[in-house]
């Protein structure tokens, strides 16, 4: 077999042993092939663009949980990331004629620098005042955008920008990896050493700053981090649309996106992403009862968060999964020791 | 039990051919996808529209094409392009993926149109566009026909020369006022919502009164959805102003005709107030909106020969007077006319039979222009000014305007409130 046979093996004891021991691992590990192997089966493009805008506001609402879910600044204007990076793809591609593998991953580093520019303003505020101050920046914009037209294309906005590639199949592929990429590696911070300090700061700033943790610094990065996953979402939908307008600002989305957060489950990223990939397609099959649309949908997500407070995906692992006491790892439940302390789980 | 299988097999076999051939089926027929904001009264305008024009020409044996007459049936497709553009374009994919619709008609919000012309244009789809006003979706044509050649508007007459009609309106009343009253000099009050698409009417308004003989004397911009303008209507009173320009799309339009009327405030109100082209706005206003002018698209006068019987029997219908969404009546005439005269449904060849469009629509003779607008001006469509007067939404332009006056159109009348203020 040799050095390639080494690596399978290698592979497969890594799936083994990370994938599946647990049953919410291996829900994520089906999505995501589930997700990647989808076009086999059915090409059509309106429920390739359905996926596709999926894609696209998984990756938004994802990125709001690291900042808000994780970190606990509670940003009730994410949008303003995704416009501002939509904006700047737009003007990238329109006046610079750079293609969109350049223009999106710029328009992101533009979100980044207005992750910076709320974020220092905003590091003084908490809870309530930060949330009412963050939903202020977007309607600020909204209204520079208006004022000055000649670059920004006033209520119409910026039209006529490249396309993404040249087919819906690549444009599913490239959103939905990126989907699928971005999500794990915010999955990755959030399990890192950057994670936990992030984490912390959501449950005690106080007691993080005194064990000498520069808080500020971290908040801030959470606000950049944030603000370029939220601007690659802008910058591809940018290139889907072929335009980017004043409704990329809209305060409306921005409570899109915690309903979408809220309703998967913060403070696991996952569990936005599953509320976008439930919400977002419900949405467009209840066109069948067009005159109560709006309302099944309000229903739906009301009853749900009545029943499950922390979210339906949280709910659901809790299930079919449990934590063991003493070491806080995750154990299936038909589990009666901890897979890795033996501890008892009952 | 393989027998059972086997009959299962061949029942699944023949529902899966019956259900492919009534797709075919489905071809036996035009199918013209009405596309815009069904929960709101724009929306409803654009079905109610197409409804009464489809209904009249199955009615006949639908569109001929060939020897065959092919029936046409409308699918109701629900933009919420208000809300959300997104919305907007997945529901533009579901009409000409899913449901499979030859031909396109709707739209109200130009950032959403403008994604949705896109979609249409890649799909080579007619869409004709009843609702949006702004230059840019017609410029597109201009600026590269070959992809853009497939779009179309109907109504409304588009935004430039909308304000052109609304400076016409103000223009009319201030002579009215002028000979009537004897005021050397017109004074006018400028009030606008507070909404980005009245910023260049308030520009153009500051710069061109004086050149009109006007005086400016002031501009106030209340919340589209103020609920109390009697601050802004003492603060007019107070400056002398004879006419009250007005440019509203919302709410305000009735709250400000409302407390204009009560407080009997003599200044004439003059420009856009979308609420008042709705049949409600009486009763909204409790008849105090009374002597409001607007600019509007229908009116029951005799616009060309078809104007009265369409408006009739729209009313009679639906209950209400047709707004101006409600062009989705002349496209769906448009779109028949052209496929008969292209004698196919090929796109490009209906496309070039639409171009050649000279109806005798229900708001004006309908032509297209090179940029596939509908031409404003004398002698075709040209847009209304419409007057409340005690309950009724009266035609009071064209009026010898340009040698043209709508038969059934009556003379503006100033607010007698104004004419005994300012004749004491």
């Amino acid at each position: 077999m040799g050095l390639p046979g080494f690596y399978l093996r290698r592979a497969y004891s890594l799936f083994r042993g990370e994938v599946l021991v647990l049953p919410s691992r291996v829900a994520v590990f089906i999505f995501a092939l589930g997700v990647l192997l989808l076009p086999l089966f059915s090409q059509d493009p309106y429920l390739l663009r359905i996926l596709i805008f999926t894609s696209i506001f998984a990756i938004l609402a994802a990125s709001w949980d690291l900042l808000s879910g994780f970190t606990g600044q509670m940003n009730f204007g994410h949008a303003l990331f995704f416009g501002v990076a939509a904006y700047c793809t737009a003007l990238l591609n329109l006046r610079l004629d750079l293609p969109p593998w350049i223009s999106i991953p710029l328009g992101a580093l533009g979100a980044v620098l207005a992750g910076l520019i709320i974020g220092i303003p905003c590091l003084r505020l908490r809870g309530t005042y930060l949330a009412l101050t963050t939903l202020a920046f977007p309607i600020i914009l909204m209204g520079v955008i208006f004022a000055i037209p000649d670059i920004t294309g006033g209520e119409l906005g910026l039209s006529g920008i490249d396309r993404l590639s040249g087919s819906r199949l690549t444009d599913y592929y490239i959103t939905s990896v990126l989907m699928l990429g971005l999500g794990f590696i915010m999955w990755k911070i959030t399990d890192s050493k950057t994670g936990i300090i992030l984490h912390a700061i959501r449950e005690d700033e106080v007691a993080v700053r005194s064990s000498g943790i520069n808080t500020t610094r971290y908040k801030l990065l959470a606000f950049c981090l944030s603000g370029f996953f939220a601007g690659i979402a802008g910058g591809l939908y940018a290139h889907i649309m072929r335009t980017a307008g004043p409704s990329t600002l809209e305060v409306a989305l921005s409570f899109q996106i915690v309903i979408w957060a809220v309703f998967g489950g913060i403070v696991s990223i996952y569990g936005p992403i599953a509320g976008v990939f439930i919400l977002f397609p419900l949405l467009e099959f209840l066109r069948i009862m067009p005159k109560i649309r709006m309302l099944v949908f309000a229903f739906i997500v009301l009853v749900t968060l009545l029943y499950m407070p922390q979210g339906l995906i949280p709910w659901l692992r809790d299930k079919i999964e449990k934590e063991c006491p003493r070491c806080k790892i995750r154990n299936v439940t038909t589990r009666k020791t901890c897979r890795i302390c033996t501890a008892e789980l009952d | 039990m393989k027998k059972s299988i086997f009959g299962w097999s061949v029942l699944m076999a023949v529902c899966f051919v019956m259900t492919i051939g009534s797709l075919a089926w489905g071809a036996d027929d035009i199918k013209i996808g009405v596309i815009g904001p069904m929960q709101f009264t724009q929306g409803e305008g654009h079905w109610n529209g197409a409804t009464l024009a489809a209904e009249e020409i199955n009615k006949k044996g639908g569109i001929q094409v060939g020897n065959t007459w092919l029936p046409i049936k409308l699918v109701k497709v629900d933009s919420n392009e208000f809300l959300s553009v997104p919305d907007a374009t997945n529901a533009m994919e579901l009409a000409i993926s899913r449901h499979k619709v030859n031909f396109l008609i709707g739209g109200f919000r130009t950032e959403a149109v403008l994604v949705m012309q896109d979609i249409a244009m890649d799909n080579k789809k007619i869409f004709i566009g009843c609702g949006a006003a702004h230059p840019k979706l017609c410029s597109r044509v201009k600026e590269n026909y070959d992809r853009y050649k497939y779009w179309f508007r109907v109504t409304p007459i588009n935004s430039r020369y909308l304000v052109k009609v609304d400076f016409i309106l103000l223009g009319m009343v201030a002579k009215i006022m002028a000979m009537e009253l004897k005021i050397p000099k017109i004074k006018v009050a400028i009030v606008a919502e507070k909404a980005v698409w009245c910023d260049p009417i308030v520009g153009i308004a500051q710069k061109n009164l004086p050149k009109m003989g006007m005086e400016v004397v002031g501009v106030w911009r209340p919340s589209p959805v103020a609920t109390d303008v009697t601050a802004e209507l003492s603060a007019i009173q107070s400056s002398g102003a004879h006419i009250i320009f007005t440019s509203f799309s919302s709410s305000v339009g009735i709250t400000f005709a409302k407390q204009w009327g009560e407080l009997q405030v003599p200044a004439a109100a003059v420009g856009i107030n979308v609420e008042a082209q709705k049949d409600g706005f009486w009763a909204a206003t409790g008849g105090k909106g009374n002597y409001t002018l607007t600019i509007n698209t229908y009116a029951r006068v005799r616009i060309t020969d078809v104007t009265i019987a369409f408006f009739d029997k729209y009313s009679k219908r639906f209950k209400g007077a047709p707004n101006y969404t409600a062009g989705t009546y002349e496209a769906v005439y448009v779109l028949a006319d052209a496929i008969e005269k292209a004698d196919s449904l090929d796109p490009d060849k209906i496309v070039k039979a639409m171009e050649k469009t000279k109806r005798l629509g229900t708001a004006g003779t309908l032509v297209f222009d090179k940029t596939h607008d509908v031409t404003w001006g004398p002698g075709f469509v040209t847009a209304v000014g419409t007057q409340w007067q005690n309950g009724a939404n009266k035609c009071v332009w064209p009026l010898n305007w340009q040698n043209i006056t709508y038969e059934g159109a009556v003379p503006y009348v100033i607010p007698p409130w104004v004419v005994a203020h300012y004749k004491k």
